[in-house]
């Protein structure tokens, strides 16, 4: 079996106390050698420009390590980061993140759009021309954040398709199809509001139908769109709350559910390709031999969080 | 099982997380109901009232509001005439919208000395449909509704006749009022918006809103 | 998933766990990759197609022919070819819903282990045939002409009749060249040599069928409309 790679991680980036302590016979700075030696030359004294020299140098790694012992977030991270990933993950898993990225540009596009942004019947479309034609910019990051919406919305499905295929959504994942499928409905909640907030002709009558399709459910429906128009025809408010839907409700149950669907990827960690499959024998052996072999591979770090998921199933299956 | 059993097992019930010395059970569920009821009480104070404020509109009427579109003599019994007023105030253009009107007419069996006065907005989805004089019909252009020249459906995906507004003449003017919907043999009913089904057992299933005004 | 084959997952996924490599920065690198590709996408499409403003809102239009943004195209058509009116709450709320249950509930009711696509024919298939027909209904929907347009070529004599059909609705059921709706009615663009001109009025005045009657509209335009449809050969 070939030994588990670990990338090497360069000391001045990892705080001292987490640090591997250097091997015997590896001086740490090269000089001080044996105890012998002390007695015969003792070693010079640090000059006070050295000592200032070896402060700052560190000082990065000081400061890293004070954040640390306060907060705990270098296991975490280490945890996160060097967690491994299942063997042939491919160009296909990056879709999540790919998606995530795509929000992230929403988001910071559409923070800036908000500064110049007037949610008003009357002078939203002026608002928009305004940024369109005198904002430094501003036809560019209303562009981005437009087009934007048409990537994330692409990513959405493909990422849901990839899922799909895969077979991702089996156990132990159900509950992350579930949270992403919300995620699909809030992205394309997102994309509905937005588009009445340039009020322009298109954005106008998509929302006045888009309005009526909620009302035609049955007994609650009128009720709903009353709702969202803030009234019985489109009105003053209308746009105010479309916009607050749009930048506040939506993207806040989108982030924090964003943060749920990682924080399972994390625990459960991501699927390996279906197509790779083992015999039971062979993966019962591989299996011993990964536990006797765990302590020789690399990096005691990894290790503890490689395994934290533990191999057990709790008897509630109904099948 | 037996009691032999049981004895044991109620000595080693393992202490509630969190127990301390001198900790009664009693105590302990005073305050998880206190805890639960405070924080309960906390957090409907905050919801209920942003929730009452986010759905009050639904239960707020506007004004009533009349506005003159025209001299009576600018209205005829046999085709349409297109006018403009504004339905929601505060809101600039925004609040405007279109309505055909015309003379009731003997010919179709109207009322005689009435005015009619039909919405533009479809009865399927809300779209502004067109009247269109060559074939006396109203056409929808998003996904293809056709109403006749009363405004009951002939073809397409809409669910009702077109909406009318309440018409009446003051000084010589034909004014236009609020809104209402009708039913297929065009008996008007509380305004509903596109979409939804009049008349029947539909009067149930989309229930008739506090906001809208109420039939002539 | 029985017990032990959820055992069996596990064990399996450690395996391919183990072997794996570490998040950072082997699959980071991946996905920074694909993130520069996003961003240099949405730049390009920012610069390159802009932010157009349309006409301002005007809801006293009546020439406006509202279209959804290209991502709502098949609700859109959806919408557009339930025609039946005691159907449409059943396209604008029964469908989508069901949809969104279904797929909510994946997990719930496909509970085989197989992960394999090409081992679970069924999932496979439907799979496909959901994005068929999403491309489908989105294709249709971006193709969609106004019902209230015919773009067809005529002789200036049938200019008039040409008007009175678009001015009808007939589009809403039948397809004329590249406008219109195909079906429910049959397609008009060859109606003509089909059956003659005495029996396209007929079917006008009568309206066969499901069809409406459109014997109210005046007799020079019944004639014009019948000129115009029977010239299509």
């Amino acid at each position: 079996m070939p030994k588990l790679r670990v990338p090497k991680i360069p000391d001045s980036v990892v705080p001292a106390p987490l640090r591997k302590p250097a091997k015997p016979g590896q001086g740490g700075n090269g000089k001080g050698q044996a105890p012998q030696d002390l007695k015969t030359s003792p070693p010079e004294r640090e000059t006070h420009v050295q000592r200032l020299g070896n402060q700052a140098k560190e000082a990065p790694v000081d400061i890293l390590a004070w954040v640390d012992q306060r907060t705990g977030a270098s296991g975490f991270l280490t945890g996160m980061l060097y967690r491994k990933v299942p063997k042939g993950t491919n160009w296909f898993y990056t879709l999540g993140s790919a998606t995530l990225f795509a929000f992230i540009v929403q988001a910071v596009t559409g923070v800036f759009l908000a500064m110049f942004y007037t949610p008003s019947a009357t002078q939203a479309y002026a608002s928009i021309s305004h940024i369109n034609n005198d904002v430094p910019l501003g036809q560019f990051v209303h562009g981005m954040h437009k087009w934007g919406a048409s990537v994330m919305v692409i990513l959405v499905f493909v990422h849901m398709g990839r899922t799909f295929f895969f077979g991702a959504y089996k156990y132990p994942r159900e509950l992350n199809w579930v949270i992403g499928v919300v995620l699909l409905i809030l992205t394309m909640t997102m994309a509905f509001t937005g588009y009445l907030l340039p009020f322009d002709q298109r954005s106008y009558w998509a929302s006045i139908v888009g309005i009526n399709i909620n009302g035609t459910g049955p007994v609650v429906g009128p009720y709903l769109s009353d709702f969202l128009r803030a009234g019985p025809e489109l009105g003053a408010t209308t746009l105010a709350r479309f916009y607050a839907i749009h930048m506040l409700l939506v993207p806040g149950a989108i982030i924090a559910l964003i943060g749920a669907h990682l924080y399972l990827v994390m625990k459960l960690g991501t699927t390996a390709p279906p197509w790779m499959k083992m015999d039971k024998p062979k993966v019962a052996a591989s299996v011993a031999q990964l536990d006797a072999g765990v302590e020789g591979n690399g990096n005691g770090r990894v290790n503890g969080a490689g395994r934290s998921n533990g191999v057990h199933v709790d008897g509630d299956s109904a099948t | 099982m037996n009691g032999a059993d049981e004895a044991p097992q109620q000595r080693v019930k393992p202490d509630p997380p969190g127990y301390f010395e001198g900790e009664s059970m009693t105590r302990r569920r005073a305050f998880t109901i206190a805890a639960q009821g405070l924080g309960g009480i906390a957090g409907a104070a905050i919801i209920l009232p942003a929730v009452g404020f986010a759905v009050a509109p639904i239960f707020h009427r506007g004004k009533e509001r009349w506005e003159a579109v025209g001299p009576v003599s600018d209205f005829v019994e046999d085709t349409y005439r297109q006018v403009v007023f504004t339905e929601t105030e505060g809101i600039g253009d925004a609040g405007k919208t279109t309505a055909y009107v015309r003379k009731s007419s003997a010919e179709l069996e109207e009322e005689p000395g009435k005015y009619v006065a039909v919405s533009n907005r479809c009865a399927h989805l809300g779209c502004p449909v067109r009247f269109v004089e060559a074939a006396g019909n109203f056409i929808c252009p998003c996904h293809g509704g056709v109403y006749d020249f009363q405004g009951k459906r002939i073809g397409g995906p809409p669910v009702r006749p077109l909406d009318q507004f309440q018409a009446r003449v003051k000084n010589g003017q034909v004014e236009l009022g609020p809104r209402y919907s009708v039913t297929s043999q065009l008996d008007p009913v509380r305004a509903r918006d596109p979409g939804e089904f009049t008349g029947g057992i539909w009067e149930y299933l989309y229930p008739p809103r506090p906001s809208t005004f109420p039939a002539p | 998933m029985k017990p032990e084959d959820k055992q069996d997952y596990l064990e399996e996924y450690e395996v391919f766990k183990k072997k794996g490599k570490p998040f950072f920065p082997y699959a980071v690198l991946k996905d920074s990759t694909m993130a520069l590709i996003v961003v240099a996408v949405i730049i390009a499409m920012s610069l390159i197609l802009g932010a157009e403003q349309g006409p301002k809102a005007d809801p006293t239009s009546t020439t406006y022919v509202p279209r959804p943004e290209w991502y709502f195209f098949f609700l859109f058509e959806v919408l557009r070819v339930i025609k039946p009116p005691e159907l449409v709450p059943i396209a604008t709320v029964g469908i989508p819903t069901i949809c969104m249950v279904l797929l909510l509930m994946l997990p719930f009711y496909d509970r085989g282990p197989e992960r394999r696509p090409e081992r679970r024919p069924i999932a496979l298939i439907a799979g496909i045939l959901t994005i068929l027909a999403m491309g489908y209904l989105t294709y249709a929907g971006a193709v969609a002409g106004s019902p209230t347009q015919i773009d067809l070529k005529v002789a200036p004599q049938y200019e008039a009749g040409k008007e009175v059909v678009a001015g009808s609705g007939c589009l809403a059921c039948h397809k004329i060249g590249e406008n219109g709706n195909n079906g429910p009615g049959p397609e008009l663009t060859h109606i003509a040599s089909r059956i003659p001109r005495a029996a396209i009025l007929r079917s006008v005045e009568i309206g066969p069928g499901i069809m409406p009657s459109f014997r109210e509209l005046p007799p020079k335009k019944l004639n014009e409309l019948a000129d115009f449809l029977s010239s299509l050969n």
